[in-house]
């Protein structure tokens, strides 16, 4: 093996696996307004799920003790929200290598650099594990309302579209 | 665990290919440190990405918790921002020369990635002058052009107004405080607000000294010292390297009233607001956090 040292990190790729793409199965996702420190699996359907009323304005449940008081929130169109999990292991380069690197150019262009393949034996490798359209956002006692931080943030992609589109030639 | 939006149509893409979409660390040509961006080989596209991040959320996704309540966005990023960075700096030496000696870098080495971008030298003409040796045919050089780059970002910052308005983004403080004077007032208040808000957006993707240039160029007044900072700067102070969550919390927001509202908590909100639950992890740990450490010879 060669040398690796800290501009590896600079250097190497995590490839996102196409197929998980298409193939995610659909997640169920509330954004909860606390800090719980463990990330795990955890009897979500048993405990929380089950708790959750609809109330007058909104959906109510307890947790931890306290009243949380909840609303759905719609990915905007045109997005589609995926969960990912980068894979443990480095895989064996002998399942990417050798077919087809480099097929999606277009045409050959300028020699710009040694012939290397898009995948090398160092990267790591990323998969969605299931998609999501919306989620529900709770807030603490009370609902979280269209001033939530989140649904600014779900503004930003039509905005970032408008500032990284081409502009007219002169 | 993280959660990702992605445009819908590099769902549909996917389907066409086996490989070739990747995180890669580029410059951030704002910063000039390194940032997350997503390549897209087959769509020939480069996307940012930038994370939402707001303390004391968390998530549950089906049946399992993920602390830090974080959501990255994917959004498409114009490359001839990251190319600018590489343009300025081989631009010093006032020389014309070809792309690919241009995009030289050792810290990040996948910027020769850009180079695969076809849709990006035809848009070179936006920010360089441009020779063409009749010897070797093709073969193209280019020098940075100052006077062209601040035309060209003077069109974005006008296309991103524009979108500002017709989204009715709330620029600024200032546009409710004016509402009581008379109308030719916050007419011209409000169009100074999206430029300043405007150019404060395009200001992230350029280096500090050309959104100074850039400033000066749209002839923006100066702001007086006693006004609240403007969203554009407010923007520019955000510390991280994906600065998402800054910004998006200017958005929407009803002005100033962010940080009354804390007043208006109840008992529990305020007990829960008073731990400190610093140290949440920025999108740099998802890269090399694994093989970071091997150093050395096997």
């Amino acid at each position: 093996m060669e040398s690796r040292d800290e501009t590896m990190m600079e250097k190497h790729r995590v490839h996102l696996r196409p197929i998980t793409l298409r193939d995610a199965a659909p997640a169920t996702l509330h954004l909860l307004p606390c800090e719980v420190l463990a990330s795990r699996p955890a009897p979500v359907g048993r405990f929380f799920t089950p708790a959750i009323r609809q109330g007058p304005d909104g959906l109510e449940v307890s947790f931890r003790g306290r009243s949380l008081r909840g609303e759905e929130v719609a990915v905007p169109p045109g997005l589609v929200g995926y969960v990912m999990v980068t894979e443990e292991k480095l895989i064996g380069k002998q399942d990417f290598l050798g077919d087809s690197e480099n097929n999606y150019q277009e045409e050959e262009r300028e020699p710009v650099a040694a012939p290397e393949p898009l995948e090398r034996d160092f990267d790591r490798f990323i998969g969605a594990t299931a998609t999501f359209s919306r989620f529900t956002l709770w807030g603490l006692e009370t609902i979280p309302g269209p001033d939530a931080k989140v649904r600014g943030a779900l503004t930003w992609p039509s905005l970032a579209a408008v500032i990284h589109a081409q502009v007219p030639e002169d | 665990k993280n959660l990702y939006l992605f445009p819908e149509y590099l769902k549909d893409a996917s389907k066409k290919m086996k490989h070739g979409l990747m995180f890669v660390k580029l410059v951030n040509p704002c910063s000039g440190e390194g940032a997350i961006y997503l390549f897209d080989m087959y769509l020939q596209q480069l996307f940012e990405v930038k994370v939402f991040k707001e303390k004391y959320h968390s998530w549950f996704i089906n049946q399992s918790v993920q602390s830090g309540g974080a959501l990255h966005f994917a959004t498409p990023v114009d490359p001839l921002f990251l190319l600018l960075h590489y343009l300025m700096k081989a631009g010093k030496e006032g020389k014309f020369q070809p792309l690919d000696q241009v995009v030289v870098d050792d810290i990040f080495p996948n910027s020769i990635l850009l180079l695969k971008l076809p849709e990006l030298e035809k848009s070179l003409c936006h920010v360089t002058e441009e020779k063409v040796n009749p010897e070797i045919t093709n073969k193209k050089y280019y020098k940075y052009s100052k006077e062209k780059t601040l035309k060209w970002l003077e069109k974005k910052v006008n296309q991103t107004m524009a979108a500002l308005k017709t989204n009715n983004v709330n620029v600024s403080a200032r546009v409710l405080s004016t509402a009581f004077f008379s109308s030719d007032q916050v007419a011209s208040d409000k169009e100074e607000d999206y430029i300043r808000y405007a150019h404060g957006l395009i200001s992230e993707y350029i280096p500090k000294e050309l959104s100074d240039d850039l400033s000066k160029h749209l002839q923006l007044p100066e702001l007086p010292a006693s006004w609240p900072n403007p969203p554009s700067k407010k923007i520019k102070l955000s510390d991280e390297p994906v600065e998402a969550k800054e910004d998006y919390t200017k958005f929407n927001t009803k002005d100033l009233k962010t940080e009354k509202k804390n007043n208006k908590m109840t008992a529990a909100q305020k007990a829960l607001a008073k731990v400190d639950k610093s140290g949440m992890k920025s999108i740099d740990t998802f890269f090399g956090a694994k093989i970071k450490k091997k150093t050395g010879k096997i």
